[in-house]
């Protein structure tokens, strides 16, 4: 796994699609545009200055689009979690296609928070989006609706917004259905721009659930943002070794101590880049969190990314931007058919390289083939026994009689009924602490609940233990089975995942690699209760050492539906119980 | 648990799942894993509304059922779910009988062992046969017909016997491998002879004039059919012609739909016939393999079709896995059963898997699912060497205690309920 950002594995981008036509337009976005997307910043400005209630900027946004002449409404929506309600408003317009029947639709979108955090507001984001509605409605080259979608909060807004518009409200949800709708979504972007101006456009593609857009949308914006707008573009908001030469060193984790020579390496200045991409696509994709509004959309087939306008001095503003997103815009007009030829499953580790699902699989398949084979191995272990007996040779020359040893191997049986109740059982005890995370009462007593459950998980085991039947010597001892299958098992979990989650896969393969392999019983009580601690602390730990981690785990199971709580409780910690329990039976 | 209630227990519990109004049940009645265009629920469905409004069934290229579930419930009963329930019941309860059959056991003795308790638990909580069922899929039918047809076979009522197998024929025209292992289980008996092989000691002449009494039958059903269809043989082409011609190339996790979607159509009919002559090729060396025990053969050949026919749906392996436990004198043989498990569990888990990702997400694409449907392939390919090694190595003599046949069974049983588990 350290090999993947290494530059040799990767190989560069290109676009798959022929439809797609990236950067071969005119543009006509202007400085007067530009200057309207100005007075909109102003107003928007005015706006925050006022502390407008969330419904009262849903209608300012709802009276900008219908000057404009479209059709616009707002939505209003209620979320219910564990933690109490969460409510906002949305605005949104649709502009139909001169060209088409309407059947087929992009969207633009911005949120009123940014994804830069601290509470940082995308003003200029949304002055972007209401610009260019005004702009993009006098051209009539457009073959699919456009719709303009200003979503409120961070996520949670587009969220209520996309399951309105594709008829799927969860139960948690209550909001009325859209006013307006238009076709098929089939591209989105989404533009978060909230410093003053920038000097690179940051993209970022991660969806939830581990889901990433078609790599020629990532691909051809990049194009168009060379091109057109004449502006690199970078993954996230890394800057590329070579546009921080003199301040790297700021940027490095290499200590100040280690030799020049070192530190100003280009192989490791782009080993330590690439590696930083890697982690931050791995502590998304692993946690099944989207790392920007364009994530939401992925759930529904629809290829988006978000445009992220890295803060800096200069020199870019309005105008580049509005010419890159138009341009754009047009790309994405020109597709005849859903993007589908380039690839689904990649690790970008620079924007112009990146890594095929060939290169990076075999890193967590390998340790779950090991797995596997150990299990089997196990497995095999337990159904012979050596039996040592002394049979005095009598040899026909030699004097000396010596006692020698013949081994016999005797097979025996394997009775698996009371292994695989463990297991049932370790995953049943995961989906009652599951329920109890999500319940409102945990909540409340945060405090109280978190050591009840952690001395409940790790005392349950050791007080059902002797349940269990004894071990015979005609029969393999039960910890060696529930080795075995619990190894068969996890190692099925991490090469099934691998497909649909590389990154979590990639955690797993960490986590319980080696765990579940070495775990074995030991003679002395001591060790062995020792190593179960080790266990329930690698299970469960998190809810102790990572509260705010649990708590947006719930959350976004909640309200995203993003199922990493889920698995994290149902199957991760059981399988490193089972690993802990058979450490326990054997000094049993 | 007392022995003795299982069966009961368990035919309640599958009846409880059919009244309740279960969530998922229409994601199931739409699954490619669990329904082929043969066997879907919703496709008798729309042959019904079509006969009731007086249109074919058979014209459209929809509908591929046999004429006969046609008439059953157009007339008699309307498909509701405790239908498949009771055909589940009655499938475990012919899976018993043969059981006794074979250990020579009295058929209706009050008392049951724990084998027994394993072999019905092993057929209706099996999740192979218990989803196609939940899903309302005909299979259902076809699985409880073939296990008729073993059990009056093996205990000797020929003419039930054959007209069991003559309805299954009706419906699944591929369970005609399965005719003669049975008319030679008909003149034999279904005693084990797994470990003393002989030659076979049947009459010759009395399997010609079982066989002559099955075309009887047989013929009399086509005639009823063709009656139901409106006097007219459309229906012969649409059902039966469907598993020879496959004109509906719906994914499945069989090894024919891929192979046919990337032929050219030159190669199409040579390809057809080559894919239908290698299901028939088995039955003669099976059935010369194992003469001295007819009931493995079919059992043996139950497994070819749960690997290699077409329209295949997870039913159709989950038959030959839920049959394993008829035979634990085999147990001790078989050579790699928690590799096979693993298979099935990989493919049990790949399946549904690779499906989403190709239909439903659009990330993946058809190679996706196909390579899963190969892990499949793989599984039940295992599974079936395994049974056809394990079926020949315990003729010479043993490397295994004999007393282990419980114990195995057990593991067995356990060692599936794996995959239940997912």
């Amino acid at each position: 796994m350290l090999l993947i950002p290494i530059p040799l594995l990767s190989q560069g981008t290109y676009i798959d699609e022929n439809a797609l036509q990236p950067a071969q337009v005119n543009t006509y976005w202007n400085w007067g545009d530009v200057h309207t997307a100005d007075l909109h910043m102003y107003q928007l400005d005015g706006i925050v200055d006022r502390n407008l209630t969330s419904e009262q900027r849903a209608e300012f946004f709802r009276m900008e689009f219908s000057k404009l002449g479209l059709a616009a409404s707002t939505q209003n929506y209620t979320f219910t979690t564990s933690k109490g309600t969460i409510s906002g408003n949305n605005a949104y317009a649709v502009m139909s296609s001169p060209r088409a029947a309407g059947t087929e639709a992009m969207v633009i979108s911005a949120s009123w928070l940014s994804t830069a955090g601290h509470g940082a507001l995308n003003v200029r984001g949304i002055s972007t989006v209401l610009s260019l509605a005004a702009f993009l409605k006098d051209y009539s080259l457009w073959a699919k609706d456009i719709i303009f979608v200003i979503s409120d909060d961070y996520l949670h807004g587009m969220h209520a917004w996309l399951n309105a518009y594709h008829g799927t409200i969860p139960s948690n949800l209550h909001t009325d259905p859209l006013e307006h709708i238009s076709g098929v979504i089939w591209t989105a972007l989404n533009i978060d721009y909230s410093g003053h101006s920038f000097s690179h456009l940051g993209v970022f593609h991660e969806g939830l659930n581990g889901r990433l857009p078609n790599q020629d949308l990532i691909n051809s914006f990049r194009f168009i943002s060379h091109y057109t707008g004449g502006l690199p573009m970078t993954v996230y908001d890394h800057l590329e070794p070579a546009d921080l030469v003199d301040r790297w060193s700021e940027w490095s984790v290499l200590p100040s101590w280690t030799p020049a020579f070192i530190r100003r390496s280009p192989q490791l200045q782009q080993y330590e880049y690439r590696a930083r991409n890697v982690v931050r696509h791995i502590g998304y994709q692993a946690r099944g969190m989207c790392s920007g509004v364009h994530g939401l959309f992925h759930q529904f087939r629809i290829d988006a990314i978000t445009i992220f306008a890295v803060p800096a001095k200069g020199p870019h503003g309005f105008h580049a931007l509005g010419k890159i997103v138009e341009s754009t815009l047009r790309t994405m007009n020109n597709l005849l058919e859903r993007l589908h030829a380039s690839f689904f499953f990649y690790i970008l580790t620079s924007p112009g390289t990146f890594l095929k699902i060939g290169m990076f699989l075999p890193s967590a398949i390998l340790v779950s083939v090991a797995m596997l084979f150990k299990g089997l191995g196990e497995w095999v272990d337990a159904g012979w026994v050596r039996e040592v007996s002394e049979v005095s040779l009598k040899g026909t020359g030699s004097l000396e009689k010596e006692p020698k040893t013949k081994d016999t191997w005797r097979n025996r049986r394997r009775p698996m009924l009371s292994v695989l109740i463990t297991m049932v059982a370790t995953h049943v005890l995961g989906v009652l602490v599951f329920n109890l995370l999500c319940s409102r009462r945990f909540d409340e007593n945060r405090s109280f609940f978190v050591p009840a459950i952690l001395a409940a998980v790790s005392m349950i085991p050791p007080a059902l233990l002797p349940l269990l039947p004894k071990n015979t010597p005609e029969v393999a001892p039960s910890s060696v089975l529930l080795k075995s299958s619990n190894l068969c098992l996890a190692s099925t979990v991490i090469s099934i995942m691998s497909l649909l989650n590389f990154s979590l896969a990639a955690m797993l393969a960490l986590t319980m690699g080696v765990p579940l392999a070495t775990s074995s019983r030991s003679s002395s009580m001591t060790t062995s209760l020792l190593r179960y601690a080790a266990y329930c602390i690698l299970a469960w730990g998190w809810l102790v050492l990572l509260p705010e981690e649990v708590e947006s785990a719930i959350w976004n199971w909640e309200v995203l539906g993003v199922w990493f709580a889920p698995f994290v409780c149902i199957v991760y910690a059981p399988l490193v119980m089972q690993a802990g329990i058979v450490c326990l039976q054997g000094s049993s | 648990m007392d022995e003795g209630t299982v069966l009961p227990v368990l035919v309640c519990f599958r009846l409880l799942l059919a009244v309740l109004p279960l969530p998922g049940q229409h994601i199931l009645k739409h699954d490619h894993q669990i329904n082929s265009p043969l066997t879907s629920y919703l496709r008798l469905k729309e042959g019904l509304w079509m006969l009731d409004n007086n249109v074919d069934p058979y014209m459209g290229g929809s509908f591929h059922h046999s004429p006969l579930l046609l008439s059953v419930f157009s007339t008699i009963l309307p498909p509701i779910p405790i239908i498949w329930a009771v055909s589940d019941a009655v499938g475990a309860w012919a899976l018993l009988r043969i059981w006794r059959a074979r250990q020579g056991l009295s058929l209706h003795r009050a008392t049951t062992s724990t084998a027994e308790s394993l072999i019905v638990s092993a057929y209706i909580l099996n999740p192979y046969l218990l989803f196609p069922s939940l899903a309302l899929s005909t299979s259902t039918f076809e699985n409880s017909f073939t296990l008729l047809t073993l059990m009056f076979a093996s205990e000797g009522k020929p003419s039930s016997a054959l007209l069991a197998i003559a309805f299954t024929i009706n419906l699944s025209p591929y369970s005609i491998l399965l005719l003669l292992p049975i008319l030679m289980l008909l003149v034999t008996s279904p005693a084990s002879q797994l470990a003393s092989p002989r030659p076979f000691h049947g009459s010759i002449n009395r399997i010609a004039s079982l066989f002559g009494e099955f075309m009887l039958y047989w013929l009399v059903l086509v005639g009823a059919a063709c009656i139901i269809a409106d006097g007219s043989w459309s229906w012969m082409k649409a059902s039966w012609g469907a598993s020879l011609t496959l004109p509906d190339l719906t994914p499945n996790p069989g090894l024919w739909w891929y192979f046919f979607t990337e032929m050219f159509d030159h190669f199409r009919p040579f390809f057809l016939m080559v894919f239908s002559v290698h299901l028939v090729i088995y039955i003669l060396p099976v059935c010369i393999k194992f003469q001295h025990d007819p009931l493995y053969a079919a059992f043996l050949l139950i497994g070819v079709l749960g690997t290699f026919k077409a329209y295949l749906t997870l039913a159709d392996p989950g038959l030959f896995l839920s049959m394993i436990s008829l035979f634990p004198e085999v147990h001790g043989y078989l050579r790699h059963p928690i590799v096979t498990t693993l298979l099935h569990l990989h493919a049990a888990l790949l399946l549904p898997l690779q499906h989403i990702l190709w239909v439903s997400e659009g990330r993946g694409n058809a190679n996706f699912y196909y390579a899963a449907s190969l892990v499949m392939g793989m599984a039940g390919g295992a599974g079936l060497v395994d049974a056809c090694w394990a079926g020949m190595r315990i003729a010479l003599g043993d490397v295994k205690v004999e007393s282990e046949g419980k114990g195995q069974v057990a593991r067995w049983e356990v060692a599936r309920w794996e995959v239940a588990q997912e």
